[in-house]
């Protein structure tokens, strides 16, 4: 029995008592662990009134009182004002607005990741009662050309190919499936002096 | 140097949903509006505080930054976070409170484990290189700890059985109550193991829900609260992780924050234990010293309503509620963590004389 | 429930982790075919070998493995009816808390005994080692002793 207690020195000495051992090639150093994890989380509410907007073609908000906020999507509360949002405080949006923030990420080839050239991600600030879409696409320019103040309006997918397959309670701002992204309307871009507090 | 009176002035829990409509951060919004509500207090009064949640339940890293906004994070407030039960999270904020600059804190637990399965998801929380792989789960870690105690005869199948039945029982017209009904122990006896030694009514649901509890130092709960629950001690202790280095039929670490919290001076009425798993009872109320005089688990304990990351916080507001309703004088709540037993906090409860 | 809308998200990463002197050899040596414990400062044998003792936080070093198993006893075991697709068997299995030979405290493992009524506390147990095997914990299973 190989149980004798002798001690060791690093790494086994090779001589394993089972037959049809894999070749030694040096010890073991790393551990590999591919970890997966699935969530199937109910759409919410509000955000299934939301996504039914995108599929008619229209962007639905939510407008708190107190703070005079608008959020998009729709999340049933003002965190600033603490106020509970109901189905009287959604507001139709407009599909047309301003970059009011944007990056440009060059992609790094990590587990997962789809993209390989760099790409740019705007917030669009709509027009008229406001809301914020985050991490939009900005289309017909490249990403260099993307900027600060550039009036822009949504390109959207036909209605019958719209869908909302993508749409969940983790989506920050997105409309995907409904909306492509925006492009440049060639108005005169709006200063930046008109948005300083919504850049976000 | 002794510890400062603590109260506890105002808890506030969600029902107990298998699966919520509602995200996370929407189902916690009325919790921390009621208890703030039931505390009596402006929300800005509040000087600390701490939220209990776990990022892998949620599926989203910081998924825990956006349930600040449940709390109203504006004007900026001094927070922090625990990445384990909400009991945790009040443990941090009666610390805070200590330090006497602050007068109220508000700790809240919450998650939705509906979206994930806890079999797959908490074998992360384990070692990474010997039982993450095995995919080491919840339920099986229970099991082994059940058939040790079994081995032991300190319990019989039945009386794990018994536990279940008389939970469900005490869960009806718990409005937080997930699971609650009679049931015949013979009936449940006659059901198949999940994994043997436990069967289904030897495990608990898991929920989606919330539970936050507001805290105040004794000058501020006396002026604020008409009938305070005070916090006379609270402690908590972790032990090895590894089952095979345990004896999992006993709970030291139990023990040992039951003295820290000071459970045996005094008389128990009640105590809310973190008995997910029916066999726990009797190693927790052995590792407490409890007599049989003591009712467990009036509520109905987690084997009937079990919103992972609230749990042990629901069982300090239970017997909070308990003892504000005049059903006890003197409580004993207890939160676990990490499997089976291995880290636990216990908290000893009094009302006003 | 069953026509409310459900969004899927995937969360999943490939890490690799280093192992560093106690666990690294542990590793090779299941990779090798060979079940080590380490001998802590006060004479225990501790499997799964850890690089502190847990009871005295003293650090445990390389030289400090011994070899154990491989069979054992188990100490205490649950019959999963249900394996989850992490589990290290697709069919039912027992997951037991196993005191090899040579060891002081017990490694939680799979044993494939085939049925409940094969499994007992205080039976024996030796290992099953694969014939593919990289240095990982599930390069083995256990087998009730004596053959399946």
């Amino acid at each position: 029995m190989a149980s004798a207690n002798e001690p060791v020195e690093g790494a086994s000495a090779g001589e394993g008592p089972v037959e049809g051992a894999s070749a030694s090639e040096g010890p073991v150093v790393m551990m590999d662990y591919f970890m997966h994890l699935e969530y199937h989380e109910v759409v919410c509410p509000i955000v299934r009134r939301y996504a039914a907007s995108l599929m008619a073609g229209k962007i639905l908000g939510q407008y708190s009182p107190k703070s005079g906020l608008v959020y998009v999507p729709p999340r049933s509360f003002c965190p600033v004002s603490c106020e509970w949002l109901g189905e009287d405080h959604l507001i139709e949006l407009e599909d047309r607005g301003v970059v009011t923030a944007f990056t440009i990420v060059t992609p790094v080839q990590y587990y997962g990741q789809e993209e390989t050239e760099p790409f740019a991600k705007a917030s669009v600030l709509l027009d008229g009662p406001g809301g914020m879409l985050s991490l939009q696409d900005i289309l017909e320019i490249p990403p260099d050309e993307v900027r600060i103040g550039m009036r822009v309006e949504a390109v959207w997918l036909p209605e019958h190919e719209r869908n909302t397959d993508e749409i969940g309670n983790r989506s920050w701002g997105s409309a995907a499936g409904a909306i492509v992204g925006w492009r440049p309307t060639g108005e005169p871009d709006l200063p930046a002096e008109t948005f300083t507090e919504k850049v976000y | 140097m002794s510890a400062q009176d603590i109260a506890i002035v105002g808890y506030a829990q969600s029902p107990s949903w298998e699966r919520a409509e509602l995200t996370e951060v929407q189902f916690l919004f009325p919790v921390i509006a009621d208890a703030i509500a039931m505390a009596n207090i402006d929300r800005r009064a509040i000087g600390f505080t701490c939220a209990g949640s776990c990022d892998y339940l949620s599926g989203q890293t910081f998924a825990f930054v956006s349930n600040l906004e449940a709390v109203g994070a504006w004007p900026p407030i001094s927070e922090s976070h625990v990445e384990m039960d909400g009991a945790w999270a009040m443990f941090e904020a009666w610390i805070a409170l200590q330090h006497g600059d602050i007068d109220i804190a508000l700790a809240f637990g919450s998650g939705k484990s509906s979206p994930g399965d806890p079999a797959q998801i908490y074998p992360l929380q384990m070692d990474p290189y010997t039982l993450t792989p095995l995919g080491a789960d919840p339920t099986s870690l229970a099991a082994l700890q059940a058939r040790a105690l079994l081995d032991s005869g300190r319990i019989t199948e039945r009386e794990m059985a018994e536990v279940a039945a008389r939970n469900r029982h005490d869960a009806i017209g718990n409005p937080y109550a997930q699971v609650s009904g009679e049931v015949d122990v013979g009936a449940l006896l006659a059901t198949p193991y999940v994994t043997a030694p436990m069967r289904e009514h030897d495990l608990p649901p898991f929920s989606d829900g919330a539970c936050a509890v507001i805290m105040a130092t004794a000058e501020k709960a006396r002026e604020i609260c008409e009938n305070p629950v005070w916090i006379r001690g609270i402690d908590h202790r972790i032990e090895i992780h590894q089952p095979g280095m345990r004896d999992l039929r006993e709970s030291p670490s139990t023990a040992t924050a039951g003295r820290g919290a000071g459970v045996g001076d005094g008389p128990v009425d009640i105590a809310e234990l973190s008995v997910a798993y029916t066999h726990q009872e009797k190693i927790l109320k052995e590792a407490l010293g409890l007599g049989d005089g003591v009712k467990i688990n009036p509520s109905g304990g987690p084997l009937t309503a079990n919103p992972m990351m609230a749990t042990g916080l629901s069982r300090i507001a239970e017997a909070a509620r308990a003892i504000q309703r005049g059903d006890a004088k003197r409580a004993v709540a207890h939160a676990t963590s990490g499997q089976p037993l291995q880290q636990n906090l216990v908290c000893v409860l009094e009302g006003d004389s | 429930m069953a026509d409310l809308p459900i969004s899927t998200h995937v969360i999943e990463f490939p890490y690799t982790r280093t192992l560093g002197p106690v666990l690294g050899p542990f590793l090779t040596g299941l990779r090798d075919g060979q079940i080590y414990g380490i001998r802590s400062n006060d004479g225990r044998v501790l499997t799964p070998p850890t690089e502190w003792d847990p009871l005295t936080g003293e650090p445990l070093e390389t030289s400090a493995l011994v070899p154990v198993g491989p069979g054992g006893v188990v100490e205490t075991w649950a019959w999963v009816n249900h394996p989850t697709v992490k589990h290290p068997l697709d069919r039912p299995f027992a997951f037991a808390l196993i005191k090899l030979d040579g060891a002081d405290t017990a490694l939680m493992h799979a044993v494939d005994a085939g049925s409940m009524d094969a499994m007992s506390t205080g039976m024996r147990v030796t290992a099953r080692f694969k014939d593919e095997r990289i240095g990982v914990i599930t390069d083995l299973v256990f087998i009730p002793e004596g053959g399946e």
